[in-house]
């Protein structure tokens, strides 16, 4: 990640960071493809999920009713904070303050890194309690969805971690790579916002 | 599958002498595995859905007279005897995406993980089916009981082992996004971990037999091929250029260079 960014962003970061006040898209635009098609990809199923709540509302209603809001909503609350912390990290990275942008993401990292731990507290009982994805069609929907977007958090721990790699190794930083990969963090907790109010609230 | 890339091979571009024949271009054995890709998955296409019908998949929970029925049609026996002679295409038209994948800046673990991942997948996803469907037929004494065992087995094989290429896939994906000789574009290197993400969405066909989840589903199997055909087409296209775009220098099988000192060397004629 660190080698395409370095690669491709070579002469135009110098003048980003003196543009960056006159605004741009952050980050590399193969990443904007990405997000733009990873959330097309989510509104499918979101819509997918739609349609088969309307067939079975009051299986869905039931079966929602046996799910862990409390854990829902702090994991809602550390993913938002994490992201704040990778927007604070990103702008002083921006303004040349690395050690803010460092610390910054490590902390961003640390509450990143705590929703699977949430997500582990989460399942385990419920799995224990014989709510596996083969109970109903819910469960099915609930373990895919929130499955596939753990997938997405693990590779954005990842993503952070090469983040800070750089920040801590390079001596002049490239903020495109920087804004990659807090592009991907902020698509990951929009998702997360969206998939809380389908599973957990909506009634 | 492949139609509208799939037209009669318009010369590949031939070398500088355009007269010299097809024979001599540098790249052929590079367009004979590109062209092998549209002629597999039409055979493909065509043994699975109008053939035989096993595609689009037939109901995990269909009445055992129903199974009973289509896994004595003689039209599987015909398939199976396709698939085992269009079998070894498979790693014919994988070559085409390993030579460009060599041109990339990454490490050759990726081209193993796609080379071995893609023979796998195959055993699982093309050979196993077709012995569990080509059975039932092949002897028409089983009972109801086996029959439907085999159908289980058949389709699970197909569907419920695209998690198989999901490795491979990501190699290729990864290999394209860490790349920095620029062989393949970068968003499709994105879109291919979209291809691959979804092909997890295979796992629930283990648990699910009926509604989105189960093997002829809308999220397992109908939305997962419209992302997979879709990308085999766009990746297609990737892979014309890339060959088209490849200087004749970085090519492998480069001619035998004039030796400077007059050895009898015997020319190699296979590279």
């Amino acid at each position: 990640m660190t080698d395409v960014a370095e690669g491709s962003a070579a002469g135009v970061d110098q003048l980003r960071r003196a543009a960056h006040t006159r605004g741009h898209v952050p980050g590399e635009a193969s990443m904007w493809f990405f997000v733009i098609g990873d959330l097309l990809i989510f509104g499918v199923y979101f819509v997918g999920y739609m349609y088969f709540r309307g067939q079975n509302h009051q299986l869905f209603l039931a079966s929602q009713a046996r799910l862990n809001v409390d854990i829902g909503a702090i994991n809602t609350v550390v993913l938002l904070t994490s992201s704040l912390f990778v927007a604070l990290g990103t702008a002083a990275a921006r303004a040349g303050n690395m050690a803010a942008g460092l610390r910054g993401f490590w902390i961003a990292l640390a509450f990143g890194a705590a929703f699977p731990l949430l997500k582990m507290v989460e399942w385990i009982p419920e799995i224990s309690a014989g709510l596996t994805p083969g109970k109903n069609l819910f469960f099915m929907y609930y373990y895919v969805m929130t499955g596939m977007h753990l997938c997405h958090v693990a590779l954005g721990l990842v993503i952070m971690c090469f983040v800070i790699r750089h920040l801590k190794t390079s001596t002049t930083p490239k903020i495109s790579f920087v804004e990659t990969g807090a592009t991907y963090w902020h698509m990951v907790d929009v998702l997360w916002l969206v998939l809380f109010a389908l599973l957990y609230l909506m009634r | 599958m492949s139609g509208s890339v799939a037209e009669a091979p318009k010369g590949p571009t031939a070398p500088a002498n355009h007269a010299t024949s097809w024979r001599t271009n540098r790249k052929l054995d590079q367009w004979i595995a590109f062209w092998s890709v549209p002629f597999f998955f039409n055979v493909f296409g065509l043994v699975f859905v109008p053939l035989s019908w096993m595609m689009p998949p037939r109901s995990p929970s269909s009445p055992t007279p129903h199974i009973v029925n289509f896994m004595h049609s003689h039209n599987l026996l015909i398939a199976c005897l396709i698939l085992t002679l269009a079998y070894g295409l498979a790693p014919v038209s994988n070559a085409c995406y390993l030579i460009q994948v060599k041109r990339m800046s990454v490490s050759p673990a990726f081209r193993y993980s796609m080379m071995i991942g893609a023979i796998t997948g195959a055993i699982v996803g093309m050979l196993f089916p077709m012995f569990c469907f080509g059975l039932g037929a092949f002897r028409p004494g089983y009972s109801a009981a086996v029959l439907t065992m085999l159908y289980d087995f058949g389709y699970l094989a197909f569907i419920g082992s695209l998690g198989c290429f999901c490795v491979m896939w990501m190699a290729f994906g990864l290999a394209i996004i860490l790349d920095e000789n620029n062989i393949l574009p970068k968003w499709l290197g994105y879109y291919t971990i979209w291809q691959y993400v979804t092909e997890l969405m295979a796992a629930p066909v283990w648990i699910a037999k009926s509604g989105p989840f189960a093997w002829n589903g809308l999220m397992t199997f109908w939305f997962a091929m419209a992302l997979y055909v879709s990308w085999q087409f766009i990746v297609y296209v990737c892979i014309y250029k890339a060959i088209k775009n490849q200087p004749d220098g970085e090519l492998d099988n480069a001619p035998p260079m004039p030796q400077p000192v007059a050895l009898e060397v015997p020319s190699r004629t296979s590279a």
